[in-house]
């Protein structure tokens, strides 16, 4: 049996009394990629917040290694769980260089401190290359390797990305994608949220595709062969 | 028809507790009817002040300076001419040389609230949340500042005594007014309006409300019933000094609205009455009281225990006792169209 | 030559003023709460003092800090972390609550006469420099405000601690995801809060040696405009908005008549409103959106 470091049973996340997450199971084995999409608004967000702790079960749970994940965000992030958020969120007043050290507080200690350092400036040059500017002032692409950059030098377990292509360029993303496959043969697994549906099929291990709060659909690469049919798939899944 | 019976309901209940509460306390002894027209007296002014923060969503600190514009007024206007000249010697003349009767002073301390009210609130309705807050309680500091110390348009650093007193049944229909005008208005189509900014204010926004406008409108008429609360206060008590109506009644009044739930008009009046009990036991005990055994608390327990109950229930409960809801009749009694009504504050 | 000494005097007052504006100041950057009852730390301290004025000055000054930072970690741990989340207008009433209730607390336990503090009063004692006259108090205050800023940036802009408090103050969620414990942040802020209190009540109870009830509230209210014009990211206009203030209050104060003077209070108030009518959305802007509120 694979590796399995992340598992989702049957979880249900509310707004109020709206359901945003409903019966979702889904699963992480070591080194894998999985793919999340949908259209806005199916709970592909939520599901990364509930797995980081920003939003509470209504039901079910989630295990990371076999036991039952609980505790504040915080405390998840130590358990070795990065989260890459929407947006970035990358501190804008800070320089990248502490906004880099910032993600060293999920560390429990400082050895190895130094390899992850160099891993991570050997993946993202940017985040070396411009270490003492304002993180603001730095190009939307460039914020998005700082802030994946910074969920990454605390060497998570688990890597939640959430829609990291927004707003780049084709040819970044292509760059990005091909950054995210070595990061996972450097033994992190992959959680990956994404608007870009057809891309992130061929690319993920597995994508799921998520519409109105349930589980409508798992694709592998294989269906990404059928080209239309899986347009029409997808299509289909959205709308459901 | 549920809707309406609810409205009905809505209004009744709070009516007949401060009826009943008039009731009882015209049975009593003079000492204890003190305390049931403070209590009384209470409700009007923690209605003012809920019809503006509990409407509105925005909280205000300054309340007490509309109640504080409105007592010293209203207790002057009261004052016959020989009493003025003898505790009010240096007083502007326009109000030295009048007298008027306590219905009108009251009027015209509503009048001066309101207008206060508004000069306040033109600028200060565009603030909310902490701003707004910090802001109103500035407004509080200055008006008893300045009354503390102009002696133009009061006393000055002396009490203002001397005003004539009013009963029971003149403070319980103070209190109702208070009650039926804050009713009115949040029945209106303004303060619909008002209660839809406070669940959303950007929603609110999107389909035309103007925020600013109906704060600004809701500000008015609280600061107006402050104004006449406080021309009650005046001449319940008989005379007032500036720490009556400053940060402990803010302090109080506030308590009072938060204990029985911010954004109910039920909540306004049976926190008020609570705590205004609450108060009176405890002022009492100070004295020392036979409750099956003689019960004497230290000096200033009261006010220690009301700011725990307070600090408990923001933490506990911070919809207060009520929960932000109105008095509703049971489910059971009402139509099954009503049980599809979403609760407020969801 | 009364307006050099005036100007001095208000010097000495403007430091303690800054110091306040910093440590309200701080929580409120990583809170988004002003703390009505940071007034009542100073107060706890000036007790505090009063009741050790006959010990060694030291042993008064140490006592003082730890019951200061008791306290302030108390109201934290009590009070605000149960409302951590909850609306900005529960919280400040929920700070007004515990501001009053500490007063009444106070006044419970040491009646409404006041306390007298003896410690360091030598301070009180003037340098003749031509015909001026510079109290002790003047020059420590100043230099004690300078040391407590300069100490508190270092700590800020070096510190993991430091850095940790400013990311949360501009981002708490997004810290806590990234494993900055929220607990540990808040409660260090309210720790430093909780110093920089103490030393303004060892200072201010040498320049004002009766402490009472509402010892604190002045110097509170007074210094919210610091906070208001600056913030944790700017910790040098938040401080040199207190100094103004609190150099205001002494300046003016002095020169005035007290015809004129009683109304002072009234121009600092009135000044606060037209600072956050002008600044709504500076420092007491919301945080922003966060992910978790977007589905």
């Amino acid at each position: 049996m694979a590796d399995r470091v992340l598992e989702l049973r049957e979880v249900e996340v509310r707004y109020g009394r709206l359901p945003a997450v409903r019966n979702l199971s889904l699963h992480l084995d070591r080194g894998e990629i999985v793919g999340l999409i949908g259209p806005n608004g199916a709970g592909k967000s939520t599901t990364l917040h509930a797995i980081m702790g920003l939003v509470p079960l209504a039901g079910g749970e989630i295990q990371l290694h076999g036991s039952r994940l609980r505790g504040q965000p915080e405390d998840r992030a130590r358990a070795g769980i990065g989260l890459v958020p929407e947006g970035r969120h990358i501190f804008a007043s800070l320089t990248v260089e502490e906004n880099l050290r910032l993600g060293l507080s999920a560390r429990r200690g400082m050895e190895g401190a130094d390899e992850d350092r160099e891993w991570v400036t050997g993946l993202f040059p940017v985040v070396g290359e411009f270490a003492h500017r304002v993180a603001g002032t730095l190009s939307g692409g460039q914020q998005q390797q700082l802030a994946i950059a910074r969920a990454l030098i605390a060497r998570p377990e688990i890597l939640l990305l959430d829609e990291p292509s927004l707003g780049l360029a084709p040819l970044v993303v292509e760059t990005l994608f091909e950054t995210l496959a070595t990061i996972r043969d450097g033994g992190v697994s992959i959680l990956l949220v994404e608007q870009r549906g057809a891309l992130t099929v061929r690319f993920a291990d597995r994508t799921h595709v998520l519409s109105n709060a349930e589980l409508r659909l798992t694709l592998t690469p294989k269906d990404a062969e059928r080209g239309e049919h899986l347009t029409a798939e997808l299509t289909a899944a959205y709308l459901s | 028809m549920t809707r309406r019976l609810d409205a009905l309901v809505a209004l009744a209940a709070p009516v007949a507790l401060v009826l009943v509460i008039a009731a009882v306390g015209s049975q009593l002894n003079p000492v204890r009817q003190l305390e049931f027209g403070d209590a009384l007296v209470s409700v009007a002014i923690v209605v003012a002040l809920y019809v503006f923060v509990g409407n509105s969503g925005v909280l205000s600190f300054g309340h007490i300076s509309f109640v504080a514009v409105g007592a010293y007024l209203s207790g002057i206007l009261t004052l016959g001419a020989e009493q003025k000249n003898l505790i009010l010697p240096t007083m502007f003349g326009v109000l030295r040389h009048t007298t008027t009767s306590t219905a009108v002073s009251l009027v015209i301390a509503a009048a001066a609230g309101a207008v206060f009210a508004l000069v306040a609130g033109i600028p200060l309705m565009r603030l909310s949340g902490l701003p707004a807050g910090i802001a109103t309680f500035a407004v509080l500091g200055i008006t008893t500042n300045i009354i503390s110390y102009w002696d133009k348009i009061g006393p000055g650093v002396t009490a203002l005594a001397l005003v004539p007193t009013n009963g029971i049944w003149t403070l319980m229909t103070g209190a109702l007014i208070a009650i039926v005008v804050a009713f009115l208005y949040q029945r209106s189509p303004s303060g619909r309006k008002l209660r839809a900014t406070r669940e959303d204010p950007q929603a609110a926004q999107a389909s035309g409300i103007q925020v600013h406008r109906q704060r600004l409108y809701a500000f008015v008429i609280s600061g107006a019933l402050a104004g006449f609360a406080g021309g009650l206060l005046v001449h319940e008590l008989g005379s007032i000094t500036t720490n009556q109506v400053s940060v402990e009644l803010t302090f109080t009044t506030l308590a009072m609205l938060v204990v029985g739930g911010v954004s109910s008009l039920s909540g306004a009046v049976l926190g008020a009455l609570l705590i205004s009990g609450l108060n009176s036991f405890l002022a009492d005990a100070e004295q020392g009281v036979n409750i099956g055994f003689q019960l004497t608390l230290p000096t200033g327990t009261r006010l220690v225990t009301i700011g725990a109950v307070m600090a408990l229930v923001l933490i506990l409960r911070p919809s207060g006792i009520t929960g932000g809801r109105e008095v509703r009749l049971p489910r059971r009694w009402r139509g099954a169209s009503a049980s599809r009504e979403l609760g407020p504050g969801a | 030559m009364t307006f050099l000494q005036s100007l001095i005097d208000g010097i000495g007052l403007g430091a303690v003023y800054a110091v306040v504006g910093v440590g309200i100041g701080l929580v409120f950057g990583v809170m988004r709460l002003v703390n009505f009852a940071y007034g009542e730390l100073i107060t706890a301290g000036g007790y505090t003092l009063a009741m050790l004025s006959g010990a060694p000055g030291i042993v008064a000054i140490i006592a003082c800090f730890a019951v200061v930072v008791a306290l302030a970690l108390l109201q934290e741990r009590v009070a605000f972390r149960p409302l951590r989340g909850a609306s900005p207008a529960t919280m400040l009433i929920a700070t007004f609550a515990v501001s009053f209730l500490l007063q009444n607390i106070y006044l419970l336990a040491f009646g409404s006469r006041g306390s007298t503090v003896g410690t360091l009063g030598g301070l009180n004692h003037a340098i003749a420099v031509g015909s001026l006259r510079i109290r002790w108090i003047t020059i420590v205050a100043t230099i004690a405000g300078g040391v407590l800023l300069t100490g508190l940036t270092f700590v800020l802009n070096r510190t993991m601690l430091g850095l940790q408090l400013r990311a949360a103050a501009a981002d708490f969620q997004t810290a806590r995801t990234l494993g900055v414990r929220a607990n540990r942040v808040i409660t260090w802020a309210f720790a430093i809060s909780g110093m920089l209190a103490a030393s303004v009540a060892v200072l201010l109870t040498v320049q004002s040696p009766l402490v009472t009830p509402d010892y604190g509230v002045s110097v509170t209210i007074f210094a919210l405009v610091g906070v208001v014009v600056g913030g944790l990211d700017r910790l040098l206009t938040a401080s040199l908005g207190g100094f103004a203030i609190g150099f205001a209050t002494a300046f003016v104060g002095d020169l005035l008549p007290s015809s004129g003077s009683v109304y002072l209070p009234s121009v600092v108030y009135g000044l606060v409103i037209i600072v956050l009518l002008l600044r709504p959305s500076g420092l007491f802007a919301g945080p922003r959106a966060t992910a978790a509120e977007r589905v």
